[in-house]
């Protein structure tokens, strides 16, 4: 007995040790697992951080280029929707200007519109004035007024008519030189000063 | 009678009007309808070719081109000190009045302003005899300037019948008369004008001998350049060009600062008016921009009046030596100067020589050049003037064999040869030690002697001979690396560490270091030398090459320059105890080892 | 670009010659006048007038001229010089390299046109330039101070990374302390598509394109249309800056394809050259667009200038690289090695400088030991240079305590503070920490430009 008492005393001891061994063991295990889960939790959390960040940024990005996009894209229309207006409003402009055509200030302006071109092509040269059909019997009246005035020395209206809304277009006889003083190339050059006020006119800005 | 011309060819800057038979080279005109300034250049028959000072954007043949009968010159009188003018002596601000932030065209303005009343204190009486350059009296331009009324150069001469007394002027008013042999009567104002082209007469040269002392210890020490001397400075970009003439026009011991903008930034000019105002002359301790004169015309501006803008900044700077002044003029870049040269030449379809410059350039920066000199005078009371020019060349490349800097260097004494390696490095001032020379070194040496220490010249003579030898060493260094040195020359290249980080290397940008008066550079230089030399003597009694190396004193050696203000230079003494106590200490220890060594040795034997 | 004028139409076309057409008969055409070219075709070009007489003028044909013919060609001289409709509405735009619209959307209204030529800024009104640019970028930052007004090139090579860093900077820029935003002007002069698109890209994936304006310009453009190319961008940008109080950041690449559209023009004037062939007043002509930056007293705005140019053959001394860094406030300069090693920003710091960083930083402005820790970085930067020259030749075994320290730290420089990410925005103080990172790996005697204090504050050997 006493020798199996001793070897269950023995066995006891040893199950004994080995329960405090596994126990620390255990405990140890566990508490490694603690630490580790410990340290993984700040690595996760800064790694979530990190992904977190990435994302914001990202979608900070996306959020700064979808609204500047749709900025710029609504601002663009606007652009195009002015400048459909801004051509309407030179489209009746021209309209309007050829139903004047007919007008005593018509004349006038013609005349002196001539007598610009004709300095500008260099003065006494001879020269060839275009115009349209409709203004032909009129830019001719004025054409001998003018020389008879002496003002205007050699000028011959051309018999081939320019497709102008009006005024007219002048040649030095050589036909080197051209000045073009019709009302088309007129409205085109102040197209670019005018457009600004139109613009203005419609977006109610004075 | 005036010549009345017409524009028949524009391109660019140069223009070409006929109908000019009654013009004169060098003759201002009136160019187009905008009354554009231009000069006469060349004739040929009855057409002038013409360089006009501003934009000829917009002219057209046929426009008029009109005389003056006057050479281009400048307006010389009280109220120039303070100003910033164009090449063509047009006060940046008066334009700016007029035109706003971008220079206009066609913009007349007075050089000074005619209407400021001076205080005019006479120094002549009736009956005295005046000649050219005599002065007539004084007038207080700025507090640090007193401006002396000249007798022009071209007087007759003769004897006051008139002068006013003392009392508040304005420059235009009438204030002496001189009559010559009872005839032809003379009135003079407070200014008269000169052409820019034509050198200022004096009556005497004198050798340059008194130094100009910058403040800059690697130019006064070791390269110094007298008053009335030349000195070009040619480097290439990033080198610290400017900001070594900014120094020296901020520091030089001179009376009247001329800086010439040629061609460069226009910030830097800005940096200069922003800049000067409120730093204070060391000596005087009134702000710097009280002496200062800019002449500024930069990259951007016109070419031609590039040209003009070193005639108008030397012939002003003449004007304050025959008041018996020294004058420093700076020129930042004669290179642009040149191209500008090069451009009109150009227009002119003249025929080049080397890479496209005049043939003529080397003839007009001889004459440039020689309009330095520390002179007599003209007329009475006796006094000196002087004016020293220090060029900037801008060598394309970095290149010094190109045309502009090869020229220059026939015309001047003093070099300072800025080196991009350096730059690169960041050791400022980045002038190279082997390939710069003065040719005023034995002039000035008698002036340091008299005025600061009979030890500068020795000691500048044993620093650099350091230099000198780490210069050869180098090579060896490249092939076999440092270690196959013996310990004394290991020493040398330390030694030579220590001048070129603690006396060459010098910071513009710090309180302290910008300015080093040749006090404190003879202490440094002085204690460098010293602690060569006990070092040599430490090495040679055992003690070994690290132990010295390791010393405390050498990084208070080192940062002295920006540690140690000027009115604390007795600091320095405590460094020189200092290194006395260290190398007491070092040989002390270091004969024991050597000791202990020899035993062994003699043990194992 | 407005294309409509007054104007004399001629078709005296007496010679064609490279770039260049001359015209007979000519009266009242003045020097630098605007030229509208017709061809038989119909087709419209712009020109110049760059020499003018009695009855002949030289005009410059910008979209060159193929396809011009002796007979038939009209030009019109308009009277006025070059000029370019500005308004606040070009934010936002896209034009070609002369500044006609090239986004499908009509001509700008303008607020007024003005002469892309601009006029010389006068010295005395110029505000000098000192407020702090923070890029994001720790070489420029810490080294390489970027400060409102400044001009500040790129030297690169070819296929490095300058347009990557300039996107960088375009993306990053920002005043410390302040909410205003950057306005951008770009002016592509004959890139490659792909890489103007990339910087397109680049500023409308950041949200900056509705402040930017572009002008591009590309390799299969006209080349001699490339010298209006930065002067109308440069026009838009001083509008914007002085007359609508803008900060903007004006980028031009590449510098070099203009000075060689300028030196076509030269050859075929036959003018005589300077180096390697470029016209005498290249110089000149540079310093017209470059000196375009800067501040003006009283104007809040300011014009910022990034102009890029590639050094042919890597070479500094090149007329090119040379002259622009004569007039330039400093430069960038990116390095072959590093670029090799994969660092990126490949910026060679020894080549590099900025010569208004004294001005921009310090006590007050960023922190009072940002100049002495750049220059210390220099200065240690070189030694290891230096020494590792050496370590080839004798081997790391030959050299000494000292000299292995410098080695190490050019290695921990170039991984620690030159190199980050391409979309990494570093503040100033991780710069400076970073920096001091670098700088404590040396012993303490080593800091010979530092101050004492600074040096007790902020070292951590």
């Amino acid at each position: 007995m006493s020798s199996n008492s001793a070897l269950e005393n023995m066995i006891g001891k040893v199950l004994d040790q080995k329960e405090a061994e596994l126990i620390s063991q255990i405990d140890s295990a566990y508490q490694e697992s603690l630490d580790n889960l410990e340290s993984s939790r700040g690595k996760l959390e800064a790694e979530r951080t990190r992904i977190v960040e990435a994302a914001r940024k990202q979608a900070e990005n996306l959020k700064r280029q979808i609204i500047g996009s749709a900025r710029l894209a609504a601002r663009n229309q606007e652009l195009l929707t002015i400048e459909n207006a801004v051509n309407k409003a030179f489209e009746e402009a021209k309209k309007k200007l050829q139903a004047s055509n007919s007008q005593d200030s018509y004349k006038e302006l013609l005349k002196h519109m001539i007598e610009e071109s004709i300095s500008a092509v260099g003065g006494s040269n001879a020269v060839i004035i275009e115009c349209n059909k409709n203004d032909a019997e009129l830019v001719r009246k004025v054409v001998s007024e003018l020389q008879n005035s002496g003002k205007v020395q050699q000028a011959r209206v051309s018999d081939q008519y320019i497709d102008v809304l009006g005024g007219i277009r002048i040649k030095s006889a050589d036909g080197t030189m051209t000045y073009d003083n019709t009302l088309d190339s007129r409205i085109e050059r102040l197209k670019p000063l005018i457009r600004k006020n139109i613009a203005q006119m419609l977006r109610g800005v004075e | 009678m005036v010549a009345k011309g017409r524009i028949v060819w524009i391109s660019g800057p140069a223009v070409r009007a006929d109908g000019m038979s009654t013009a004169k080279m060098y003759e201002t005109v009136e160019v187009g309808e905008s009354k554009l300034i231009g000069e006469v250049i060349r004739l040929t028959g009855d057409i002038a070719f013409i360089q006009v000072y501003e934009s000829t954007s917009g002219l057209k043949p046929g426009e008029p081109v009109i005389g003056t009968g006057q050479p281009l010159s400048v307006l010389l009188g009280p109220g120039i000190i303070g100003k910033i003018y164009d090449g063509i002596q047009r006060p940046l601000d008066e334009i700016a009045a007029k035109s706003g932030a971008y220079i206009g065209r066609g913009v007349m303005t007075s050089p000074v302003d005619m209407k400021k009343k001076y205080r005019f204190k006479p120094s002549v009486k009736k009956d005295d005899q005046v000649g050219p350059g005599s002065i007539l009296g004084t007038v207080e331009e700025t507090p640090l300037l007193t401006h002396r009324i000249l007798v022009p150069p071209n007087h007759p001469g003769g004897k006051i019948t008139d002068i006013a007394s003392e009392g508040d002027y304005d420059i235009e008013h009438m204030i002496a008369t001189t009559e010559k042999g009872g005839g032809e009567k003379v009135q003079l104002k407070m200014y008269h004008k000169w052409p820019v082209r034509k050198p200022r007469p004096y009556a005497e040269r004198y050798d340059p001998t008194v130094p100009l002392v910058t403040g800059q210890r690697v130019i006064d020490t070791y390269f110094p350049i007298a008053k009335g001397g030349t000195g070009a400075i040619p480097g290439g970009f990033g080198t610290g060009k400017t900001v070594t003439l900014h120094q020296i026009a901020k520091w030089a011991d001179s009376k009247v600062v001329v800086y010439i903008g040629c061609g460069e930034r226009g910030n830097e000019m800005t940096e200069v008016l922003v800049e000067f105002p409120h730093l204070i002359d060391p000596r005087s301790g009134r702000p710097l921009m009280e002496r200062t004169v800019l002449v500024a015309n930069t990259s951007n501006m016109p070419v031609a009046a590039r040209e003009a803008s070193i005639y108008t900044g030397v012939t002003i700077a003449e004007y304050y030596r025959d008041m018996g002044y020294d004058v420093v003029l700076v020129a930042d870049s004669t290179s642009r100067w040149a191209e500008a040269l090069r451009e009109m030449s150009g227009r002119l379809e003249e025929m080049p020589a080397e890479e496209g410059y005049p043939s003529y350039l080397a003839s007009r920066l001889a004459e440039f050049y020689e309009r330095a000199g520390r002179v007599r005078a003209l007329g009475s009371p006796e006094r000196a003037g002087s004016v020293t020019l220090v060029g900037a060349v801008s060598p394309s490349g970095a290149d010094f064999t190109e045309p502009v800097t090869t020229h220059t260097i026939r015309f001047i004494k003093t070099f300072w040869a800025l080196d991009t390696r350096l730059a690169y490095s960041r050791h400022y001032p980045s002038i190279n030690w082997m390939n710069s020379y003065s040719g005023y070194l034995e002039d000035v040496s008698k002036w340091w002697k008299e005025n600061v220490s009979g030890e500068w010249y020795n000691l500048r003579a044993e620093s650099y001979h350091v230099l000198q030898r780490e210069d050869t060493l180098k090579e060896i260094v490249r092939l076999l690396g440092p270690e196959a040195l013996p310990d004394e020359e290991k020493l040398v290249l330390e030694v030579a560490r220590m001048v070129k980080i603690g006396i060459l290397q010098q910071n513009s940008f710090d309180k302290i270091d910008t300015y080093c008066s040749p006090q404190k550079q003879v202490k440094m230089v002085g204690l460098m030398v010293k602690f060569y030399k006990e070092a040599q003597k430490a090495l040679k009694a055992g003690t070994p090459l690290a132990d010295i190396r390791a010393m405390p004193i050498i990084p208070s050696l080192l940062k002295s320059k920006f540690e140690i203000p000027e009115d604390q230079l007795n600091k320095f003494d405590e460094l020189d105890r200092q290194i006395n106590e260290q190398f007491h200490k070092a040989t002390a220890a270091g004969g024991e080892g050597a000791m202990t060594e020899k035993k062994e040795a003699e043990v194992v034997a | 670009m407005t294309t409509t004028s007054y104007g004399i139409e001629y078709t005296k076309v007496a010679e064609l010659k490279g770039p260049l057409m001359i015209i007979d008969g000519v009266t009242k055409v003045s020097f630098d006048e605007l030229v509208e070219i017709e061809t038989v075709d119909g087709e419209h070009r712009l020109g110049r007038v760059l020499e003018v007489g009695f009855g002949k003028a030289i005009v410059q044909v910008f979209e060159g001229t193929t396809g011009l013919t002796i007979k038939g060609t009209k030009a019109k001289f308009t009277g006025k010089t070059m000029e370019m409709p500005v308004s606040q509405e070009l934010l936002g735009r896209v034009f070609d390299g002369l500044g006609k619209p090239n986004d499908g959307l009509p001509d700008p209204i303008a607020d007024k046109f003005l002469d892309v030529n601009g006029e010389p800024m006068n010295p005395e009104r110029r505000e000098y330039p000192t407020s702090f640019i923070q890029t994001g970028v720790s070489v420029i930052d810490g080294m390489l101070t970027l400060v409102r007004g400044q001009k500040l090139p790129i030297f690169s090579g070819s296929g490095m990374a300058h347009n990557i860093l300039a996107a960088q900077i375009a993306r990053q820029a920002s005043v410390v302390g302040t909410k205003e935003d950057f306005a951008v002007v770009f002016a592509a002069i004959g890139v490659q598509y792909s890489e103007a698109q990339y910087f397109k890209r680049s500023l409308e994936e950041s949200g900056a394109l509705r402040r930017s304006v572009l002008f591009l310009n590309l390799a299969d453009d006209p080349a001699i249309e490339r010298i209006i190319t930065p002067r109308v961008a440069l026009t838009v940008a001083e509008y914007l800056a002085f007359d609508l109080g803008m900060h903007v950041l004006a980028i031009l690449t590449d510098m070099t394809n203009y000075a060689e559209a300028l030196r076509e023009i030269s050859a075929a004037r036959e003018e005589v050259p300077g180096r390697k062939g470029y016209p005498g007043y290249l110089y000149t002509d540079l310093a017209n667009n470059y000196e375009r930056a800067g501040r003006i007293k009283g104007k809040n705005g300011s014009v910022t200038q990034v102009p890029i140019l590639s050094m042919p053959a890597d070479d500094i001394t090149h007329p090119i690289p040379d002259l622009t860094g004569y007039i330039t406030e400093g430069q960038i300069v990116l390095g072959r090695d590093l670029f090799r090693k994969g660092i990126y920003p490949p910026v060679n710091v020894l080549m590099s400088l900025s010569r208004l960083m004294k001005d921009g930083v310090g006590e007050g402005k960023t922190r009072s030991d940002h100049m002495e820790v750049g220059n210390q970085l220099y200065d240690a930067y070189s030694r290891a240079q230096e020494v590792r020259a050496l370590s080839e030749i004798v081997g790391r075994a030959g050299l000494t305590g000292v000299d292995l320290k410098y080695l190490d730290t050019g290695d921990k420089f170039e991984q620690h503070f030159l190199k980050q990410a391409p979309d990494e925005n570093r503040t100033l103080e991780e710069t400076l920490t970073r920096a001091w990172d670098v700088l404590s790996g040396l012993p303490e005697g080593e800091l010979t430009k530092i101050k004492e204090k600074h040096v007790r504050q902020y070292y951590k050997g």
